[in-house]
């Protein structure tokens, strides 16, 4: 699996989303299940997934499934 | 201090804008610890109003027996407290570095220690101006010439302990107690409107006895009119303060995710670019 | 509740508090007249997915905590069965009378939630660290105490303590990346503590935050061939009198709470020990009678002594004292 298909798999199974509720615009707050739970959870599987410890300027500032991309570059995920 | 009205204005402006970069400074620093930034960047005009001109005070000596005391009741907003008494000289800029560090006297509330003119520990809500009662007798019982400022949470005002002192320091016609209530409107899981609603705060104060007036919490020029015009009347003083939760930037203004939250290195460095361009 | 092994990560990973917001979210399923009360807390319970979902269960007193529990009892009162919570501080102390009037001597039934009890807001002072709730709750008649071990304790014992047909105060203790203790369901029961190690030298009593401490200072202990019980006392009022008397086989007992070593976990045990014909001496580990300056959650925890390493040194100094 592609590091890409996995990080989407991630966001999907840590927020519990269907896969037809999925989609690359998705922002922090903008569906239910990406409250301040969601955003911890998600958090917790993105590091177990591909074993990184993220910074908390990292965390504060991963707002949205792109924005996220951009963050996961600097612990050469992408 | 400059007699020149224009002149005082002009100071607490200044002091005003140093007062918000060092609340930058400090929440920057307290990283992943977080920090109370919305309910402090709201209080900055009235702290600097009071700690620029309004406060008699000696910066070279925080215990000056004749001093005006200021409570902050809603101690989680000291670090617009610990930027204020940063600009008096009481707190180092090493030392407001040390923000919610290990082993710090400067934590997410204030803890009492008078040598860095922090008079009263706070922080547990409702509590500071029964504090301040107590300290305006005694201010008459020892006949100095004292004032006590007491800043007060919107929020705040749902604690009934709140309304206790309220209801008492007309009784003991306090006319050396001033309260200033932050009306920014919100409380920690939101708006006042959502969570509990505190309408007519001018109308309440008025009622339990206090000289009350209802003005713009950043008009520096207001704020100090009104502690000039109020100086005779021989009643307890509340200005309910209009104010902004957030006030100053762009990001944090009437948002309440920044009630308590991290300031990034990000945010810092957009907050610091608005501030030198205003 | 769905207990498997990803949920227990889940739920260690967001600490007890947020754990706390999906246990009611699914005690709500089975419970038509749960209401759950807060006072300006939402988000800092992980009460927010619960507000949104259950508007109707749903009530926030704003900062009113004496105000919350007369109307929580009012509630209870016409049969609602209420959870409240808010900071540990101000759900135990501020509302003191109102818990003693309304709760215990009226005899109305809630279960209240302290979060963040303890020193894991350090950073904030001691308005808002809690080490005197335990304390200030067990002198009042007919009030349950309990103080969970992980975050899967945590579920279990508000599962619990909804059943329960009188007043409960919860403890939640840690923060976020609780440590696991339970690592699968268990059984729990109300005044049954749990041994979680066997050992014949000495016994360690614990609660809360502080019992994953405690199993690590027993494996270091055990490399020093001490060979040391791990008890977790969740229920500290009413203490689980059977486990004290067991306890007095080994020679020593040492009890660890996050709390001041008055009035706590140690003092509810050395109440009834004392009582006993023979039992050995007991070390009080824990808060030392004192506020200290303030830090982290993880500093805190050293000034205090509450680390494996310093709990280990403190115990094998009172064994050599002792000698």
């Amino acid at each position: 699996m592609s590091n890409k298909h996995k990080y989407q798999d991630i966001f999907i199974k840590s927020l519990s989303i269907n896969n037809n509720k999925f989609n690359e615009n998705i922002k922090y707050n903008e569906i239910p299940e990406w409250d301040s739970i969601g955003h911890m959870t998600l958090m917790s599987g993105l590091e177990e997934g591909f074993g990184i410890t993220m910074d908390t300027d990292d965390i504060v500032d991963f707002s949205s499934f792109k924005k996220g991309i951009e963050i996961l570059k600097k612990y050469k995920v992408f | 201090m400059p007699t020149d009205e224009t002149e005082q204005i002009k100071n607490i402006k200044s002091f005003a804008f140093q007062v918000r970069k060092n609340i930058l400074e400090m929440a920057v620093s307290a990283g992943a610890d977080s920090a109370h930034f919305g309910g402090a960047l709201s209080i900055v005009e009235i702290v600097s109003t009071l700690f620029a001109c309004q406060m008699k005070i000696d910066k070279k000596n925080p215990n000056w027996e004749e001093r005006d005391r200021f409570i902050l009741s809603k101690g989680h907003a000291c670090l617009a407290y610990y930027a204020a008494l940063c600009e008096v000289g009481y707190i180092s800029k090493e030392e407001l570095k040390t923000f919610e560090k290990n082993d710090t006297n400067l934590l997410g509330h204030p803890v009492i220690n008078k040598n860095l003119g922090i008079d009263f520990s706070n922080g547990s809500l409702g509590m500071g101006l029964s504090l301040g009662i107590g300290v305006a007798i005694s201010s008459k019982k020892k006949k100095k010439n004292f004032n006590v400022y007491v800043v007060v949470g919107d929020g705040e005002c749902n604690e009934g302990s709140i309304w206790e002192a309220a209801m008492a320091a007309p009784n003991f016609k306090l006319d050396n107690l001033y309260v200033i209530i932050d009306k920014n409107n919100f409380q920690q899981t939101g708006s006042n409107k959502e969570i509990m609603n505190v309408e007519n705060l001018k109308d309440k104060w008025s009622s339990f006895g206090w000289y009350t007036d209802e003005l713009d919490g950043h008009n520096i020029k207001d704020l100090h009119n009104f502690f000039k015009e109020s100086k005779n009347i021989n009643k307890p003083k509340t200005i309910i303060a209009n104010t902004v939760k957030g006030k100053g930037f762009s990001f944090s203004e009437n948002n309440n995710e920044w009630h308590h939250s991290v300031l990034s290195k990000s945010f810092h460095e957009k907050a610091l670019k608005e501030l030198m361009e205003k | 509740m769905n207990i498997n092994e990803r949920n227990i990560k889940i739920w260690s990973t967001i600490g007890a508090r947020a754990t706390l917001g999906i246990a009611a979210l699914e005690l709500a399923k089975e419970i038509d007249n749960l209401m759950v009360l807060t006072c300006d807390v939402s988000t800092s319970a992980g009460l927010d997915r619960f507000k949104k979902t259950y508007p109707e269960k749903y009530l926030d007193l704003g900062i009113a905590e004496q105000n919350m529990i007369g109307v929580a009892a009012g509630l209870a009162s016409e049969n609602f069965n209420v959870i409240t919570t808010t900071f540990a501080p101000f759900q135990t102390m501020r509302c003191c009378e109102q818990i003693k009037v309304n709760l215990a001597y009226m005899g109305q039934k809630i279960c209240m939630v302290g979060i963040a009890s303890g020193l894991a807001l350090g950073t904030l002072g001691y308005t808002h660290c809690c080490i005197e709730d335990v304390g200030t709750l067990r002198s009042i008649p007919g009030m349950t105490i309990i103080s969970p071990a992980d975050s899967l304790e945590t579920v279990k014992a508000l599962e619990t303590a909804v059943k329960l047909k009188n007043p409960s105060y919860l403890r939640l203790t840690g923060s976020s990346n609780n440590p696991i203790v339970y690592n699968k369901d268990y059984e729990f029961e109300i005044g049954k503590s749990i041994t979680l190690r066997e050992g014949k030298d000495i016994t360690i009593f614990s609660s809360g935050a502080m019992v994953y401490q405690s199993l690590e200072a027993a494996k270091i202990l055990e490399s020093k061939k001490i060979s040391s019980k791990v008890v977790n006392m969740h229920t500290i009022k009413p203490i689980d009198k059977l486990a004290i008397e067991k306890a007095c086989d080994t020679s020593f007992i040492v009890s660890v709470e996050e709390h001041n070593v008055i009035g706590g976990l140690g003092s509810a045990i050395s109440e009834y020990k004392s009582s006993l014909k023979q039992s050995p001496r007991q070390l009080f580990l824990g808060i030392k009678d004192t506020y200290t300056k303030g830090g982290n959650y993880k500093f805190l925890k050293e000034k205090h002594r509450l680390t494996p390493e310093k709990i280990v040194e403190d115990i094998l100094l009172d064994i050599k004292q002792n000698k």
